[in-house]
């Protein structure tokens, strides 16, 4: 009896070091909700050069501010190019300034959080107080600042957003690395004289991940707004590159003549930013435990 | 309460120290300088070193950080590079404005926002959940659309189309009547999105109160619904409900500067965008200084308030 407990014991598998539950996420309603909204977007961004459309540049001097028709579903902006083209486009950008700057936050925060909250002392500190610099500033403001400094395009884009939200997550990491600590399996790796890289990697840090994923998904919707809000200001992606906020820029001189250039572009903002919260409420539910329904 | 206040201040203090440091010293970052950096390529050598020299670049680093430090102190903010206007006059015309659209917002939310939660509520209390639902869904998509594509949705539909308020026009605050009426729709932007949240807020804290002892109590005591639920109820939700509107003071200002800038309003957001537009490093520096630090105050402030005035909190 005793001999069959040790053997399976040495049959069993050894655990993944990261096991998120997730077939109950494709199970979840807010989950379904936001992949049916977020694959069509990402299937027509993808297929976009294969689309009848005009290319997103390609101007038509002959059909300048068309209204909405089958042709142009978007309609056409001051130069006669197709508006659903460069809102594709635009949506390209926007997905991946959401993915990068929610990765670089992620992992920058999972690290520096990390190390603060499991070390302590000195490290804590320092990190501690360069976080509550960059967060007395207001969110926008800090990224425009960043910007006027860094130059506008891309890549700077995608750096100041993403410096703006890295102290969000140190914070997040942080607080979860604290609470970990003291608990009882800890200890016990301390016990068997575990080293610290072991404990942060094999233990703490897999037990933080779902919540910090979830702050991810809502930092890659944020991202896309702060994104869209310095293009339209004029301090992000510089036209002719479209991006979703210099095209509803553009469209600002012509409201009232061609109401579409700025409305309909916005309403795919806002359907990406609802299916991106959705997905994190969705996968609230099914990863944290304590947020379960 | 002394203690705490002091502790805070001294933390309040690092902060602001370490903000006003942090954005001097990125600012040297840009490559080139900021003379370079603003004069482009309109203008080189003898002129540009002119400038470098006006602008005091050519002195070393450290002087000119403490040169700067001791400016702030004194309130002596210099002028834009640009323009040769008193930054502190610039700031001082442009505050009035910002601060004004900012408490009407805050005003129009807390008289929209709070009766409609409290009454949210109650009926969540008594098993109706259809306005809380309305009201979930509501706050969620307002929460969601970009300021700016909202203010130039009403800007379209109230202003060019309905013609309920002016989209052009000077914006002075000798003329109370036309100041209002301009800034009226950037008010109602900011404010849908701040109802939505403001409302869930208070229907939470309320939901939570309405089933204490102390709320059965009243009832059983024979007051009136309406009593039981204004005088009981939001009173006691009102102080974590104050709270979140001094914290999302941040999320307004950031609002302020899309606003200002769509709707052509001469606050601080203008002034700022201006400022990088521009390349008047002078400017920018300073403003980002002014926001943090605004920022900043208004989250102390709360934070004190919240703790003096709600006997749970220790100390």
């Amino acid at each position: 009896m005793a001999n069959e407990t040790v053997d399976t014991a040495a049959r069993r598998p050894r655990p993944p070091a990261l096991a998120l539950p997730t077939e109950g996420l494709w199970a979840n309603r807010k989950v379904q909700v936001a992949l049916m909204i977020l694959v069509p977007i990402l299937a027509l961004t993808a297929l976009a050069p294969l689309l009848p459309l005009q290319a997103p540049l390609e101007t038509n001097l002959r059909a300048i501010m068309q209204p909405p028709s089958i042709d142009h579903p978007f309609g056409t902006d001051r130069m006669g190019r197709d508006v659903l083209a460069r809102t594709l486009a635009g949506v390209k950008v926007s997905l991946l300034v959401g993915f990068s700057v929610a990765t670089i936050a992620l992992i920058a925060g999972m690290i520096l959080g990390t190390l603060a909250g499991f070390f302590g002392g000195l490290i804590d500190r320092v990190v501690m107080t360069v976080v509550d610099i960059f967060l007395a500033f207001p969110s926008l403001l800090l990224a425009i600042g960043l910007v006027a400094i860094v130059g506008t395009g891309l890549i700077p884009v995608i750096a100041a957003i993403a410096m703006a939200d890295v102290p969000r997550f140190i914070r997040l990491q942080r607080s979860q690395v604290l609470s970990l600590r003291s608990r009882p399996f800890i200890d016990a790796a301390r016990t068997v004289r575990a080293s610290k890289g072991w404990m942060m990697t094999r233990h703490i840090i897999p037990n933080t991940v779902a919540p910090m994923l979830v702050a991810g998904s809502i930092a890659s919707a944020n991202a896309i707004l702060v994104e869209a809000s310095l293009s339209f200001l004029g301090l992000g992606i510089m036209p002719p590159a479209p991006s979703l906020g210099n095209i509803i820029r553009d469209g600002q001189t012509y409201l009232q003549e061609a109401w579409w250039i700025s409305t309909l572009p916005g309403v795919v903002i806002l359907l990406i930013a609802f299916a991106l919260h959705f997905l994190s409420d969705g996968a609230r539910e099914e990863l944290d435990p304590r947020a379960r329904k | 309460m002394i203690d705490y206040a002091i502790k805070k201040s001294a933390q309040l203090f690092i902060t602001v120290f370490g903000v006003v440091t942090l954005v001097f010293f990125t600012l040297r970052l840009i490559p080139g300088d900021a003379a370079s950096a603003m004069a482009g390529d309109t203008i080189s050598g003898e002129a540009l070193d002119l400038m470098r020299e006006q602008m005091g670049l050519n002195e070393p680093l450290m002087s000119q950080y403490f040169g700067y430090l001791r400016d702030l102190v004194m309130l002596d903010l210099g002028q834009t590079i640009t323009t040769r206007l008193p930054i502190a006059e610039m700031i001082g015309n442009a505050i009035p404005v910002t601060l004004s659209i900012a408490l009407l917002t805050i005003l129009l939310t807390v008289v929209i926002s709070i009766p409609l939660g409290t009454v949210a509520a109650y009926m969540a209390h008594k098993g109706r959940t259809r306005l809380d639902n309305l009201l979930t869904g509501f706050a969620m998509l307002v929460d969601l659309m970009p300021s700016f594509w909202t203010a130039l949705v009403f800007l379209l539909l109230f202003s060019l189309t309905l013609g309920w308020f002016p989209a052009s026009g000077m914006v002075t605050l000798d003329d109370p009547a036309m100041f209002l009426s301009r800034i009226a729709l950037p008010v109602l932007v900011l404010s849908v999105t701040q109802i939505a949240t403001m409302a869930r807020i208070t229907r939470t804290s309320v939901l939570e109160i309405l089933s204490e002892d102390y709320v059965r109590t009243a009832r059983a005591m024979g007051w009136s619904e309406f009593r039981v639920l204004f005088r009981h109820a939001l009173k006691n939700a009102a102080l974590p409900i104050a709270t979140v509107i001094g914290l999302s003071f941040g999320n307004l200002l950031n609002g302020t500067v899309i606003v200002e800038f769509i709707f052509t309003i001469p606050g601080i957001g203008n002034l700022l965008i201006n400022g990088i537009n521009s390349r008047d490093y002078q400017l920018v520096q300073t403003l980002i200084v002014f926001y943090a630090l605004l920022f900043v105050s208004i989250n102390f402030i709360t934070d004190l308030v919240y703790r003096a005035l709600d006997p749970r909190v220790s100390f």
